[in-house]
């Protein structure tokens, strides 16, 4: 009884925290900026109905292979880490500028929590600012007078929602971590997702193991429709393997930043 | 305790206990006021010694914080949040159902008389309303240890009156309030115990008056922006209190010195009154505090 009691309490401070943390970050100048890259996106398909639609391009393109292409440059390795790296890193930093943080620390809740609070608000954001610009891409480039591809992808499309949230959980929680943990936060989140990723990707073996980017691209349902990009992504790891180290990835850079908030200091300047 | 970063000492080996009561923390800006209330509250760790709060380890000790309340001195909110919002979602931590939480509210925000603006942004405050929320957030939850650091900075007089009076209310109530400020006066006004900090220590530990007696050998200094600053110049070489007057090159306002404070700030409003000054902002730099602290050390 008093476990269920406490279970409760908790769920109900991680809601606080994610509330007050939603409102900080949403009315911010990175919504603007995020908002900016969506409508990119949302070009980009636009830009992809009308080649498929005025048959633009040599040979007949199936709206699967322009959905999925754009779902793995535009949304995964542009909209995606964008997203994640400015709320992630901002999830502790920005109540350290705003010199918030002591309203937090000065209750009686555990540092845990309040990380898992700020770690709801940022999956909240992040699928807020993502999804529906991934639904629309899909209604942008499908809808159409024949419906039957739209019907018959639509199972991709679920997937694709999927492997984005996997990849928003599992970014989200690695930026959160640098942005409890390290003052220039965004600038090494930059350097991670811009150049170790990429970086790593065109090496052979091993080394390709040790970036997020692998493991979801591992799962990615468009693998076939792909070609040339296709091959880029390389050596894949086994689908339930790579969903498993991905949810192992996020519990583990969620308990170390728990960790780092329970035991930092952070000096709020005057 | 002690408190370093790096090479600098912020708190230096200091060893206090504080029952109930008011107790007020002296000292001029950058004493390390500021770095022992963070410690007192757990914000930051000691890098020496201890601190506890009802026997027990502060720091990472989340329970205690049913029983402790904090104004921060740092004037920053969640600014999109209505003040009663923002008490609400603090006090839902604390583990209050839904209708104990509007009711504290309800309750704290009468206290520091911020009722009629219950439903207003916090950033569309003012700078005094904005410490009184601060002050609500504070003792919502009905704490039986305050820690107020510089509570009436910004506030304007009739503001600074309550907010003494309710510190001085609590105090009588069997709570315990620690109060940091660098005017003496403030503190004054609201305890007789004070712990006096400079550089890090405690240099003085006990009653204001011996303190009060200290000040006074040393002018004290008053800046007063207001309407007519020549005017009031003028109406000040009636005043035996004061011992010198200098105009500040804005022409906006102009600094006092008085070796009686008190009397000073007694005559002033009636003197504003009848010669129709409008007071714009009265404050008192911390240089003849600092004249005491100077002469305490040597």
């Amino acid at each position: 009884m008093a476990e269920s009691r406490s279970l409760k309490k908790g769920w109900r401070d991680v809601r606080t925290i994610a509330y007050l943390t939603l409102d900080t970050l949403f009315w911010s100048k990175k919504t603007l900026f995020v908002m900016l890259l969506s409508v990119v996106v949302l070009g980009l398909a636009i830009v992809g109905r009308v080649v498929l639609t005025f048959n633009l391009v040599p040979t007949a393109l199936p709206s699967s292979q322009v959905f999925g292409t754009l779902m793995a440059t535009a949304v995964i390795r542009f909209l995606v880490l964008f997203v994640t790296l400015f709320y992630g890193t901002a999830l502790i930093s920005e109540e350290v500028e705003g010199k918030t943080l002591t309203y937090l620390f000065m209750r009686p809740i555990p540092k845990p929590t309040i990380m898992l609070g700020k770690f709801l608000a940022l999956t909240w954001i992040g699928s807020i600012m993502v999804l529906p610009t991934v639904i629309l891409s899909y209604l942008i480039l499908y809808l159409r007078s024949d419906m039957n591809p739209f019907f018959q992808d639509l199972g991709l499309l679920g997937r694709d929602i999927g492997i984005i949230l996997l990849a928003l959980l599992a970014y989200g929680s690695f930026f959160g971590l640098l942005g409890a943990w390290l003052k220039h936060s965004i600038l090494v989140g930059l350097a991670y997702a811009f150049g170790w990723e990429g970086f790593v990707a065109v090496l052979p073996g091993f080394t390709r193991k040790l970036t997020i980017t692998h493991y979801v691209q591992s799962i990615f349902p468009h693998q076939d429709t792909l070609g040339a990009l296709s091959m880029l992504m390389g050596e894949r790891t086994d689908p339930v393997e790579a969903i498993v180290t991905l949810v192992l990835l996020t519990t583990f850079f969620l308990a170390t930043a728990s960790l780092i908030l329970r035991e930092k200091e952070y000096v709020l300047e005057q | 305790m002690s408190k370093w970063y790096g090479q600098v000492i912020a708190v230096n080996n200091i060893t206090f206990s504080i029952g109930e009561g008011v107790i007020g923390l002296l000292g001029p800006n950058g004493a390390g006021k500021s770095t022992l209330m963070k410690l007192l509250t757990g914000q930051l760790r000691p890098s020496q010694g201890e601190v506890t709060m009802f026997g027990e380890r502060i720091w990472n000790n989340y329970e205690l914080f049913h029983r402790i309340g904090f104004c921060p001195e740092l004037d920053s909110f969640y600014e999109r949040m209505s003040g009663a919002e923002f008490l609400a979602a603090l006090l839902q931590m604390h583990g209050y159902e839904e209708e104990e939480v509007a009711k504290r509210v309800d309750a704290a925000l009468e206290t520091v008389k911020l009722t009629p603006a219950r439903d207003k942004k916090i950033a569309a405050y003012s700078k005094g309303m904005r410490q009184r929320i601060k002050m609500a957030q504070a003792i919502a939850h009905d704490p039986q240890v305050l820690i107020l650091d510089e509570p009436l900075a910004g506030m304007d007089p009739v503001g600074r009156h309550e907010i003494i009076q309710m510190v001085r209310q609590w105090g009588r109530e069997g709570k315990c309030v620690i109060v940091s400020s660098h005017i003496l006066h403030e503190i004054e006004a609201m305890t007789s115990t004070i712990l006096l900090m400079h550089n890090g220590q405690v240099l003085a530990e006990g009653d204001v008056h011996q303190i009060r007696d200290l000040i006074d050998k040393h002018p004290h200094s008053i800046y007063i922006r207001c309407s007519a600053p020549r005017k009031l110049a003028e109406a000040f070489v009636g005043f035996p209190d004061v011992e010198s007057v200098k105009f500040h090159p804005e022409g906006d306002g102009l600094t006092v010195e008085s070796r009686k404070p008190d009397d000073f700030y007694g005559r002033l409003p009636e003197l504003m009154l009848d010669h129709e000054i409008e007071l714009e902002e009265i404050t008192s730099p911390d240089d003849n505090l600092q004249a005491v602290f100077h002469y305490l050390v040597k």
